[in-house]
């Protein structure tokens, strides 16, 4: 049983951080009806820098500033930059192309994921970056119930994702930013019409998903311990997933859609095998979209003639 | 409006202003003049465009046999090994151009699972002609393997194709993205006793016809010229046929399509099925002459070549799509793996988009005249300053690294500086495509400066990653300057 | 025993959530007869067509083609019979030339295989030849308007009126029995409505096709219908001639904001 407990934990940790890049990915489709497959590796680049900021302080074993203050100034300075990076990706590559053929955006999209992947190639270089996490966080100083341990990183993973989504469903439902972001999604003209900047409204829905793709890519450092430049891909398709089976464009999709994802990845790990583990979760979202195309939260559209 | 006489009106309102006029030629703001003066075709610019016009007067069959009969002629004329094989290696991407276009540039279907089907092909002709299942292997004649290998890839096509029928455009793409990656999972991972796991299959049979045996690279390079004209001129045929037109329709209006007599779901299926056997025949080809195959052979990077290709060259056009899938793959594989041939290669395309792109000549000249004072200056400047600051020397040989000696600034230790550098330039030419007029030359003489400075330090010498970084940029480029491709037609596509 | 209609809608009834599209409508049009279906915005008129083709599925009731029943089946399936139609929002192959527009309606009618068509066997030669001399010849019903040399322009250039007649032109290339225009009108001039009036005529005498026609345009419905059916909120509210039904009272309480008069002196 304490295997089961400890499956559903870790289960539930990369769940959440799947469902973090999901809700971006989600809500840049929501605004533009765009599959952004450079999100996930918005996510590496929020990595490395998660990983540089660690190199800056001294390294992992040598740090010269307090752990909570590295951890913000990681945090923040992955948002920002990766946040700006979105948008300078959406500035320059997406918005030319808002009303051409549905297909060129989607193939601008992966040209530019190709391009940041082999960019950070160049840069980083092709070998691992470790973060040594345990250096600075004690994997061990966690919660333990019974056989279940649930360390500091599981924990500050899962309340800051709680804590990133009720902040995102407070500004998509309760702020100015968040009806025009909905009124955007629902209808660009009409939205243009009635006075809505949407150029603005798509910038900062860029900067927001980014962002959160940013933070994401921090954590998976600080959880997984490692960064490379391939890791955007694996987590793009992660995502793709996520935001599919729980109904692509649906905020609280993503969110379910993510914590399925990461439990059925960690139980065919822990029951089955590791090798099959990405194979059988590909299965899995074939079977849902064949029964049900639009994911499980979301809601069919009426075709209109 | 034409000048047939209109039946007289029966009420006042019927007395528009067309009626009684007599209009016997186009005019301006009339329909027909309208219609006239509007071009089929969107052609390159200038002189190009007018050859291009000439060529296509010309019938397509004769065009393809020309086009074969030069391809055939060209190892006649004495090719390194090096250079047959990257002509082996874009004839294949050529073939796999055409392929994808039946659903991408014909159905107008994303296909992201592409590369799985010529995975197929190569995986299923290496398991039905190697010594890999059983213990004497299956060694069956290439002319009972490869139709074999045909025919499954054809059910594959309609099982893949399935979603098609329920699933519209994003997600028929990531249903078959995940496809692509399952089939590279499966290889890699799934029975490595029979499918080889990462280290693939090798010891593959030659392909074999009774008399005679496909041995070295010339032989296979004749065998796809053939294979790629075949699929080209058949590929054109069915253009034309019923099913040709059906596919365009229902890129255009699915809905419209079912209604005027299409059955838009076989339709859609029977484009995954012939896609999937020209990249099956394709993917058997290239087995054989690989004489073994990698899971890593077939895995995203090169569904993005691929589509790269396309793109390049021209989705929906047969002729784009195999231009596409030739040059990018000279360029790829050729011009970018050899270090002198690629500097000629950079410099070459910086003056080419310079003199296209810059009008009147007269600024041209003096934006080369700037670009060759700002960087003996810049040298000057640096050298005064300290000496190892221009210790380094140019990736570049030869005549290029005498041409840049006193002209580019390349510190003795140059990684860093350049990886520096390649930010800034990404950042520039982003710059440059945003803004307009004057500031745009005066950008461009700096951006072309770190381009050079980038290129001599860390592009050339990381030619496996700069060939991956100019995929991408080939994918946004053109997406956003030119998505029609070299030689496609520029579509409209009509909200609804 | 009298050959049954050419289509007979049925007690037909079909909702979206909570809206009521179509309450029990009966509808009948006879062999060679042109119907007008009017009624103000979101009467269900658009929706009857989308049964009738397929592309929705009836909630209940039941759609009889020359007799049989049509509902359920795959709009293709449908086409085939020999129910073809226009779109209101212009549906058309936008960029594929003229030519092809009308030759790719065909293809239900045609039979070769892909195989047949790569090597240009016989029957592939034969059905291409007589694809091209129907497509020419349904283009020429339209004389100067779809001339020639428009053929190979792509249908994205052609006029918004040129749009709507090649439409037409497109749906006629599957030889239908009964042909559904939603709003051909719609969008043309006062002369080029005029001459679809006398075309709706000349299609009916001409080709032996019933036609089902929506149309605000009251000009058309006065100039071509045999019989004139209102609707709305998907009840059928008059059915009759083009008099009887534009002074039908509830007719002119459908219009709402139309005073009896304006109604009157427009038809």
């Amino acid at each position: 049983m304490g295997f089961f407990f400890q499956e559903l934990v870790n289960g539930l940790t990369t769940g959440a951080l799947y469902a973090l890049i999901a809700l971006g990915f989600s809500m840049v489709y929501g605004v533009l009806k765009l599959l952004n497959f450079a999100h996930g590796d918005l996510y590496m680049v929020g990595a490395y820098i998660g990983f540089f900021v660690i190199q800056w302080f001294g390294g992992a074993s040598s740090l010269h500033i307090p752990v909570p203050l590295l951890l913000v100034i990681m945090f923040v300075l992955a948002a920002g930059v990766v946040g700006f990076l979105g948008v300078a990706i959406e500035r320059f590559a997406y918005r030319p192309l808002r009303n051409a053929p549905r297909i060129a955006p989607l193939i601008t999209a992966i040209g530019i994921s190709f391009f940041l992947e082999n960019a950070a190639l160049l840069l980083f270089g092709a070998q691992y970056r470790v973060y040594n996490t345990p250096n600075f966080m004690s994997y061990s100083s966690g919660i333990r119930i019974g056989s279940v341990s649930i360390d500091t990183v599981q924990i500050m993973v899962l309340a800051m994702a709680v804590a990133l989504m009720v902040g995102l469903r407070l500004i998509i439902n309760r702020t100015t930013l968040g009806r025009q972001m909905r009124a955007v999604a629902s209808d660009r003209e009409a939205a243009e019409m009635m006075g809505i900047n949407v150029n603005f409204t798509i910038a900062a829905t860029f900067f927001l998903g980014s962002a959160l793709a940013g933070v994401s890519g921090v954590m998976a450092g600080l959880l997984f311990n490692q960064v490379s430049n391939t890791i955007g891909f694996n987590a793009g398709l992660k995502a793709f997933t996520a935001a599919v089976v729980g109904g692509i464009g649906s905020i609280p999709g993503a969110m379910l859609g993510g914590l399925l994802i990461g439990l059925a990845e960690s139980f065919i790990t822990g029951y089955i095998s590791s090798l099959y583990s990405d194979l059988l979760v590909f299965c899995l979202l074939i079977v849902v979209m064949l029964i049900r195309p639009t994911g499980l939260l979301g809601r069919p559209q009426l075709q209109k003639v | 409006m034409s000048g047939e006489a209109l039946p007289p009106a029966t009420g006042p309102e019927f007395a528009g202003p067309q009626t009684g006029t007599q209009v016997t030629g186009p005019q301006v703001g009339v329909d027909e003049w309208v219609a006239r003066r509007a071009e089929r075709r969107e052609y390159l610019p200038s002189w190009l465009g007018t050859a291009q016009r000439s060529v296509e007067r010309v019938g397509w069959w004769p065009r393809l046999g020309v086009a074969a009969v030069a391809g055939a002629l060209l190892p006649v004329l004495g090719v390194s090994g090096f250079q047959l094989q990257v002509g082996i290696d874009a004839l294949v991407f050529a073939a796999l151009a055409v392929g994808l276009n039946i659903v991408v540039g014909s159905a107008g279907m994303l296909d992201l699972g592409y590369v799985a089907f010529f995975g197929f092909g190569a995986y299923g002709y290496a398991l039905l002609s190697s010594g890999q299942i059983g213990a004497n292997g299956i060694h069956l004649p290439s002319l009972v393997s490869i139709p074999l290998v045909l025919i499954g890839a054809a059910i594959l096509g309609l099982l893949v194709g399935l979603p098609s029928r329920r699933l519209g455009g994003d997600y028929l793409a990531i249903v078959t993205l995940f496809f692509g990656e399952a089939f590279v999972e499966f290889t890699n991972n799934v029975a490595p006793t029979k499918f080889g796991g990462a280290n693939g299959i090798a010891n593959l049979d030659p392909i074999h016809v009774p008399g005679y045996q496909f041995l070295s690279n010339a032989s296979y390079y004749y065998l796809l010229v053939v294979v790629l004209v075949a699929v080209m001129a058949a590929m054109r045929l069915l253009e034309t046929s019923r099913t040709g037109r059906a596919w365009r329709a229902i890129r255009d209006d699915q809905l419209a399509a079912g209604s005027m007599t299409i059955p838009v779901d076989r339709v859609k299926l029977m484009a995954f099925s012939f896609g999937a056997i020209v990249a099956a025949l394709v993917g058997t080809v290239y087995a054989a002459q690989q004489i073994s195959v990698f899971p890593t052979d077939f895995d995203t990077p090169i569904l993005i070549l691929i589509y790269a290709s396309l793109i390049f060259g021209g989705a929906g056009s047969i002729a784009g799509a195999v231009t596409g899938g030739l040059v990018v793959m000279i360029i790829y594989d050729g011009l970018l793996r050899s270090p002198s041939d690629s500097g000629y290669l950079f410099y070459g395309l910086i003056l080419i988009a310079l003199i296209a792109k810059l009008r009147p000549w007269r600024r041209l000249v003096l934006a080369l005249a700037a670009l060759v004072a700002l960087g003996f200056a810049v040298h000057a400047l640096a050298r005064a300053i300290s000496a190892s600051w221009v210790g380094g020397a140019p990736q570049s040989t030869g005549l290029i690294a005498d041409a840049l000696r006193d002209w580019l600034v390349i510190p003795a230790n140059s990684q860093n500086a350049g990886k520096v550098g390649f930010v800034l330039l990404v950042c520039l030419l982003i710059a440059l495509v945003q803004i307009k007029g004057s500031a745009r030359i005066i950008l461009l003489v700096p951006t072309i400066y770190l381009a050079a400075f980038v290129w001599e330090t860390i592009l050339s010498a990381n030619a496996s990653i700069t060939r991956q970084l100019m995929i991408g940029a080939i994918l946004i480029v053109m997406m956003n300057a030119r998505p029609q491709g070299l030689l496609g037609a520029r579509r409209v596509e009509v909200p609804t | 025993m009298t050959a049954p209609p050419v289509l007979g809608l049925h007690d037909l009834s079909l909702s979206f959530g909570g809206l009521q599209a179509l309450a029990k409508l009966d509808l009948e049009v006879a062999n060679s007869e042109i119907v007008s279906l009017i009624g103000p915005n979101g009467a269900g008129k658009s929706t009857v067509f989308n049964v009738i083709t397929g592309i929705y599925s009836p909630g209940s009731g039941d759609v009889k083609f020359a007799g049989e029943s049509i509902a359920g089946l795959a709009p293709h399936v449908i086409a085939r019979r020999g129910i073809s139609r226009t779109f209101q929002s212009l549906r058309l192959f936008a960029n594929m030339s003229v030519l092809e527009n009308v030759m790719a309606a065909t293809y239900g009618a045609t039979k070769a295989t892909p195989g047949e068509s790569i090597l240009r066997l016989p029957r592939a030669r034969r059905e291409e030849r007589e694809v091209r001399e129907l497509a020419e010849e349904v283009l020429s019903f339209f004389g100067q308007r779809l001339a020639g040399y428009r053929w190979e322009q792509p249908a994205y250039s052609l006029s918004y009126a040129n749009r709507r007649r090649l439409e037409i032109a497109r749906a006629l290339a599957t030889r239908p029995r009964l042909l559904l225009l939603d709003e051909p009108a719609a969008g043309m001039n006062p002369a080029e409505t005029h001459e679809i009036t006398e075309l709706i005529a000349r299609l009916r005498d001409e080709r032996d096709v019933a036609i089902l026609v929506i149309e605000h345009d009251m000009h058309v419905v006065a100039g071509c219908s045999d019989r004139v059916v209102a609707l709305d909120h998907g009840v059928k509210i008059a059915e009759g001639g083009f008099d009887e039904v534009a002074n039908h009272a509830a007719v002119i309480e459908a219009y709402l904001g139309r005073d009896p008069e304006a109604l009157a002196e427009q038809g």
